[in-house]
């Protein structure tokens, strides 16, 4: 079992019966906490299949060590701190075909965080877009 | 020839913002977003207390041409594996029973919540000022269209293809008895189409999308999966694929609002009340649907709601929100009390009131009874005895004589509706939040489950006035009620419902139910 605290059966998750019971009654978990992480879940397909095992767990695992991708069956569900980002014209060299940022949307399921896309780059953070941080507009030359 | 004010205001207008050269989806995005209309005498179905900024942005940066291509690909994918391989290898006969009714209720009602929000998002495009906020929510409105066939198809499929169809097709007809029916319209109606319409952004988008779809139609594929149900993945992960975009159009109208007056002024309540209404129905209803429509059990309900609805929307969305003045909603307390028992309570409710619903229950077996004590300690003593007692009694068979209905008689625990969610409780016999308060207004008396519902209800009563089923029936004898109210099979004798799963055991008929002579009564008439 994975000892990320970003995993899907961390913490309280691992706890059962009446030792979850407690934890999740205790006096302290009755707000909410602010959390920095940030939750993707994508839905299996050949493309994001290859996304997931050759960029996000290949090629690009060193630059995101708080990543867990998890596999519940119909979805890949991935959690890290701060952010996760895919840049599509990665994937199109990967692929070998043209793959653009609106071609990753059709199977990016669900996003907790504030997601959004920049030219071929998907981008999900916590930083709080549009209040603390300006959505950019593409620039072009 | 002089030209018309029309035509010079465009002139000018690309005078200034040339055409992009090129085609590239983000570049004719932006370029259009430099064109702007006059909404000063913009008008909606429901004004909003709030303004909204007229600079918010979209986050996709979406055109019409990627967002039609974007989805056809979706439909392609998704009606590709139904009608392909999921029926060559015959999927929807490999469900398990008991997720086969489970999903004549989720596809049904999300259809309902799905069609709703088509004029909930219409009314926000009327609503707000900038043009790229317009852009999101009118994409909103497309997707809602999609969402509603696609939950149509889910039961068409079921229905068509796979084992017992009653329930699958044609469930609306059984709306005015099924006691799960109007607070499922309170919730996915109601909530997302009534009032202010940045509250009902916040009910659709900020609570309903971004907190509880992920359970509702991401988590729910795990169960799918688990038993045996591959069309379910297939649809709603595809469904999730545009929610993504739902959930960014509601924080994009909280952004919208940040810097207005009133939004520290109402913003709290707003989102408690929202965030009330949505867990009031969909805590239990999902728990009941993931953990009693199952037979392979993914994890206990809770462990399920504090990931998603506390861990992750209440930490990553609401949390991040509190240097912006947004707290924690005051009602999560007894919201977490029920996401533990509430569903175990509507259960116990559910499979009393079996005969007035439009899918098959079945009591937890003994293996089951192990799974809720080890995960819910405390729950043979509340629960799992009464199941005993029912199952002894013969439950199941239509020549017991015996609806479980009766037992609540019998032990003096009187079944009451709360108003405002419209939600039954029975307040004697509960572990979750519920306790009663009964309230008169214009001579009618009302009862309440929470304090949070009854302060909603005190602000403005007369939007609460629907009936329940016990007022609404209040004399008639059962088996009249279920023919009038469209709860027969083809054969026009055979209940939809059933209180049993089992393909081989005997099915009540509307017989069954008459020679057992249950009058409905209203308990607020005996207070």
């Amino acid at each position: 079992m994975s000892t990320n605290s970003n995993a899907y059966g961390s913490g309280i998750m691992a706890k059962t019966g009446k030792a979850f019971a407690d934890e999740y009654f205790s006096e302290e978990n009755q707000t909410v906490h602010e959390s920095n992480e940030v939750v993707l879940v994508l839905k299996k397909s050949d493309e994001i299949n290859s996304v997931v095992h050759e960029i996000l767990l290949g090629d690009r695992k060193a630059d995101n060590p708080t990543l867990i991708v998890e596999d519940r069956a119909g979805y890949w569900w991935l959690k890290a701190t701060g952010k996760i980002e895919i840049d599509c014209t990665e994937v199109s060299e990967l692929l070998g075909k043209h793959y653009s940022v609106y071609d990753l949307l059709v199977d990016v399921s669900s996003t907790i965080g504030r997601a959004y896309t920049l030219g071929e780059t998907f981008t999900i953070t916590s930083e709080l877009m549009g209040l603390d941080v300006k959505l950019q507009d593409l620039q072009t030359a | 020839m002089a030209i018309s004010a029309a035509t010079k205001a465009a002139t000018d207008a690309l005078a200034v913002n040339r055409a992009p050269v090129s085609v590239g989806a983000q570049e004719v995005h932006r370029w259009m977003q430099s064109f702007t209309w006059d909404f000063e005498k913009n008008r909606t179905k429901y004004s909003t207390k709030y303004k909204m900024a007229n600079d918010t942005k979209e986050q996709f940066k979406l055109i019409a041409k990627e967002y039609a291509r974007m989805e056809s690909v979706k439909d392609e994918r998704q009606f590709g594996s139904l009608q392909d391989v999921l029926t060559r290898v015959d999927a929807a006969n490999r469900v398990h029973p008991k997720w086969n009714e489970s999903m004549k209720v989720i596809s049904n009602f999300l259809e309902v919540g799905e069609y709703n929000a088509i004029a909930g998002t219409g009314m926000l495009w009327d609503s707000a000022t900038a043009p790229e906020q317009k852009n999101g929510y009118l994409g909103q409105v497309l997707d809602e269209i999609r969402h509603t066939n696609q939950c149509g198809y889910v039961n068409y499929y079921f229905a068509k293809q796979g084992q017992d169809a009653a329930g699958h097709n044609d469930a609306r007809r059984t709306r005015a008895i099924g006691p799960l029916w109007k607070g499922m319209k309170r919730v996915f109606s109601d909530g997302f189409i009534s009032g202010d319409a940045v509250e009902c952004s916040i009910n659709l988008q900020l609570v309903g999308e971004a907190c509880f779809t992920n359970p509702l139609i991401v988590a729910v594929t795990e169960w799918a999966c688990a038993n045996g149900d591959e069309m379910t993945p297939t649809v709603f992960l595809s469904i999730e694929t545009d929610e993504l975009r739902h959930m960014a159009n509601g924080y994009q109208t909280v952004v919208s609002i940040a810097n207005d007056a009133a939004a520290s002024k109402y913003l709290n309540t707003d989102l408690n009340n929202a965030f009330w209404t949505q867990q009031k129905y969909f805590t239990p209803v999902l728990g009941m649907m993931f953990e009693y429509g199952s037979h392979f059990k993914v994890e206990p309900w809770v462990k399920t709601w504090n990931r998603w609805v506390y861990e992750d929307w209440g930490g990553i969305w609401i949390g991040r929100l509190g240097k912006y003045g947004v707290q924690s909603p005051a009602s999560l307390r007894d919201a977490k009390k029920d996401a533990y028992w509430a569903h175990h309570d509507l259960f116990l409710l559910a499979y009393a009131l079996w005969p007035t619903g439009f899918f098959r229950l079945s009591l937890p077996t003994a293996q089951e009874a192990e799974w809720y004590e080890a995960n819910y300690p405390g729950w043979y003593d509340m629960y799992g005895k009464v199941y005993d007692e029912w199952r002894a009694r013969g439950c199941e068979d239509p020549n017991s004589g015996f609806l479980p209905l009766q037992w609540f008689i019998e032990n003096n625990h009187p079944i009451y509706i709360d108003r405002v969610s419209q939600v039954p409780f029975c307040p004697s016999y509960c572990k979750g939040a519920s306790t009663l308060r009964v309230l008169e207004f214009n001579g009618k008396k009302h009862s309440f489950s929470d304090q949070w519902g009854e302060r909603m209800w005190l602000s403005e009563p007369e939007r609460y006035e629907c009936q329940n089923i016990f007022e609404q029936y209040e004399g008639r004898e059962l088996s009249e009620v279920i023919a009038e109210g469209h709860g027969l099979r083809s054969d026009g004798k055979t209940l939809i419902s059933q209180p049993h799963t089992n393909k081989d055991g005997k099915l009540w008929t509307l017989d069954d139910i008459k020679k057992i002579n249950c009058v409905f009564s209203d308990p607020l008439k005996a207070l």
